[in-house]
């Protein structure tokens, strides 16, 4: 990824707009996007969604393919998520192999799925010791206008749980819908202007400093956490978002739970 | 659709042409911006709508970057320097430079970072500009600054006559709205300085040009954001 | 271009697998700026493809052994998202999506008026986010509609259709079955406006009847596809009421 200059009056009028409870937007502190979602929008995928969030605009994918069980775990089956922010979704994205910010993308969004155990790997085997699933999640950012790690999560989970395990076309059975256990739900609070706020947007990404990355599960219990880029907070800070984050992670959730 | 036509008028029924568009076939025409003859054929050259003025035909682009051109003023960004010159950003497709000598203070060789760093925000004019495009800013001239307060918006550089009106009259709309100071560079970055509470005013009203110009009634809906 | 097996792609009543007859294009929607971010884009969904393309610049043309003195080059990228195919694609590189990017920007460089920015270059992003038979077709188709939509200077939009033959039979614009299995396959980037061409592949066997069939079928339907990118950009742009 290209890194863009800050603005120095950016980073200043962020400032004096944090001193009196404003964003660049007209948004409150943490006051999301208008979220628009579609599922089961992709014709080769098993499981599909659209997520945008103002002018962020991702797609993601959910595909099965066979995989022989690692020995020591003869009935489980595996999950991979895969993100390649390619150069489509914005000027600052270059060509070239997936770089640091596309890979830290794809890992905190697999750690939430994973580290919620929604997805149980022992419901992917097909024959013990033989044959297992493997779900393969690709995350792909269309339009980048900040804030991509949620509207990745939310469209991997919104994917993932409308997904049909393709069973018929690899002959091992009839189709049948991924079975989920619950759904995490992720939310992203960036420092900016000296204080943290809710999915923060382009502008306010690049003039911002530090971020935090909050997934929860069904009973808000916390299931994974990640700080990025360069910043210092304090305990009182975090535990403000972290009540902001249960919140959220309902409203979230009761949009999923409304797809079909 | 051969746009032929009634000359253009802003708000009245644009003539939207694309590309490979054969324009009006009157033999006096002749071709201008964004127009070329081709086998004795006006064509368009790109997305906009069709102005015809006297006798030549030019397109008013609907999309485009800033081409830098001599005696603009501009905002521009500070990108890197060497010890005797700053590079800045001012959105067109090349960098300009800034040598020390036309800096509005005393830079002695090697002590460029003092004056001005990487991300500051400058109000420049561009002195002149080679044939491949690149150009040299000068910040030696009335008004000419560092910018230390207020935001910098981006339009699209072809809507500025837009945001001027005229006579001036859409910009004097936009100070009073947000009782805010504002200086429009031709590079389609707009300063605002003033209260906070006046400029979202003004960048909102921004907000209804940039998504609105090409369709009539602009200076109605921007009067009516001051009513609200 | 295997045999056909038990796939019958065409029927004695010259109906296809899908529903078309010989000289039918798929159906095709094209939209402008679908991608906020981007100085122009377009998606272009064409039978079951669906296809984004994103536009931006003109900028600097870094490194600076890739720039020419004289005008502007296009950087292009076409690219398959993983989920695009029945089979999943791992993401990498690719030969064919590097050869794609390629004939592309031979097509598009012969229309943009690349003279006008010296040491520049205008990057040209081509995703399929949904494949099925005609993708570099439709990407050129695209990226053209997004250099409009980004008032990239051109002389002409490209429209691209590839026709072939199956059982022996020209068909207009192959779907996935006719592509795979079919006797002849036959892309063209056409200049609308001229009937010019800036980009031609062939491979499989047509007499010189069948060929001049196939040729006035993809001549025929960029007609029609040009007419489809009008409509978009007088929708986004807001044309004479």
């Amino acid at each position: 990824m290209a890194i863009p200059i800050v603005p120095t009056l950016l980073r200043e009028s962020l400032a004096a707009l944090a001193t009196e409870d404003s964003r660049i937007d007209g948004r409150g502190r943490f006051e999301g996007r208008d979220i628009e979602i579609e599922v089961n929008c992709l014709a080769n995928a098993e499981g599909s969604c659209r997520v945008r969030m103002g002018d962020t605009i991702v797609l993601v994918g959910v595909k099965f393919q066979i995989m022989t069980p690692y020995p020591d775990r003869p009935t489980q089956g595996g999950l991979m998520t895969s993100a390649e922010v390619r150069p489509v979704c914005g000027p600052d994205w270059e060509p070239g192999p997936p770089s640091a910010e596309s890979i830290e993308l794809g890992r905190v969004v697999d750690r939430g799925i994973r580290e919620s155990g929604c997805l149980n790997m022992d419901d992917l085997c097909i024959l013990p010791g033989e044959k297992a699933w493997q779900v393969i999640v690709d995350l792909f950012a269309i339009s980048d206008d900040g804030n991509l790690f949620d509207a990745f999560a939310l469209a991997a989970i919104a994917a993932l749980s409308t997904a049909i395990v393709p069973a018929e076309r690899f002959d091992v059975g009839e189709d049948y819908p991924l079975p989920l256990s619950s759904t995490p739900m992720m939310t992203s609070y960036h420092k900016v202007g000296g204080r943290f706020v809710y999915d923060a947007n382009k502008r306010e990404e690049l003039g911002g400093d530090e971020r935090i990355h909050i997934t929860l599960g069904d009973e808000g219990h916390v299931h994974s956490l990640q700080k990025g880029l360069r910043g210092v907070f304090t305990a009182a800070e975090f535990t403000e978002i972290m009540d902001q984050a249960q919140i959220r992670c309902v409203e979230l959730r009761d949009i999923v739970g409304k797809l079909e | 659709m051969t746009g032929d036509s009634t000359s253009n008028e802003s708000g009245k029924g644009s003539t939207l042409v694309y590309p490979g568009q054969r324009l009006s076939a009157d033999g006096s025409a002749q071709a201008g911006h964004g127009v070329r003859l081709i086998d004795g054929n006006l064509v368009a050259m790109k997305t906009g709508n069709m102005v015809r003025s006297g006798n030549t035909v030019t397109i008013e682009p609907l999309s485009s970057r800033y081409v830098p051109r001599a005696s603009d003023l501009v905002v521009g960004y500070i990108e890197g320097m060497t010890n005797n010159i700053w590079f800045v950003d001012i959105g067109a497709a090349f960098n300009a430079i800034l040598p020390m000598s036309l800096a509005p203070w005393k830079v002695e060789f090697g002590a460029v970072r003092q004056h001005l760093g990487i991300g500051d925000a400058i109000l420049c004019r561009v002195q002149e500009v080679d044939e491949t495009h690149s150009s040299v800013v000068t910040m030696k001239g009335m008004g000419l600054r560092k910018l230390k307060s207020g935001f910098i918006e981006e339009i699209p550089p072809h809507i500025i006559g837009k945001v001027i009106g005229k006579g001036g009259g859409m910009l004097q709309q936009l100070k009073s709205l947000g009782q805010s100071r504002m200086i429009i560079g031709q590079n389609g970055r707009i300063w605002i300085d003033g209260e906070l509470s006046g400029m979202s005013e003004t960048r909102k009203a921004m907000d209804v040009i940039r998504d609105t110009a090409h369709l009539p009634g602009l200076n109605e809906r921007v009067a009516a954001l001051a009513t609200e | 271009m295997g045999g056909y097996g038990d796939i019958q792609c065409i029927d004695e009543n010259g109906i296809r697998l899908d529903g078309r007859t010989a000289e039918q294009m798929r159906e095709v929607e094209i939209e402008c700026g679908v991608i906020p971010v981007a100085d122009g884009s377009a998606r272009v969904k064409w039978g079951k493809n669906e296809v984004i393309a994103a536009v931006y610049g003109p900028m600097e043309a870094h490194p600076r052994k890739i720039q020419r003195q004289d005008r502007a080059i296009l950087d292009v990228r076409y690219n398959m998202a993983p989920f695009s195919t029945t089979d999943r694609i791992r993401p990498g590189f690719n030969r064919r999506s590097r050869e794609i990017s390629k004939v592309t920007a031979d097509a598009l460089e012969s229309v943009v008026d690349l003279e006008l920015y010296p040491r520049s270059k205008i990057r040209v992003e081509i995703e399929i986010i949904c494949a099925e038979a005609g993708t570099r077709c439709a990407g050129i188709t695209a990226a053209s509609m997004a250099l409009a939509d980004a008032g990239i200077p051109m002389s002409d939009m490209v429209v691209s259709v590839a026709s072939g033959k199956v059982h022996d039979i020209v068909v207009c614009d192959l779907n996935k079955e006719e592509d795979n299995y079919g006797e002849a396959d036959l892309p063209m980037g056409i200049l609308p406006m001229t009937g010019e061409l800036v980009f031609l592949q062939m491979d499989g066997d047509l007499n010189m009847e069948q060929f001049q069939q196939a040729w006035d079928y993809n001549m025929e339907s960029a007609k029609e596809v040009h007419a489809i990118m009008v409509e978009a950009l007088k929708r986004r742009y807001g044309g004479d009421e």
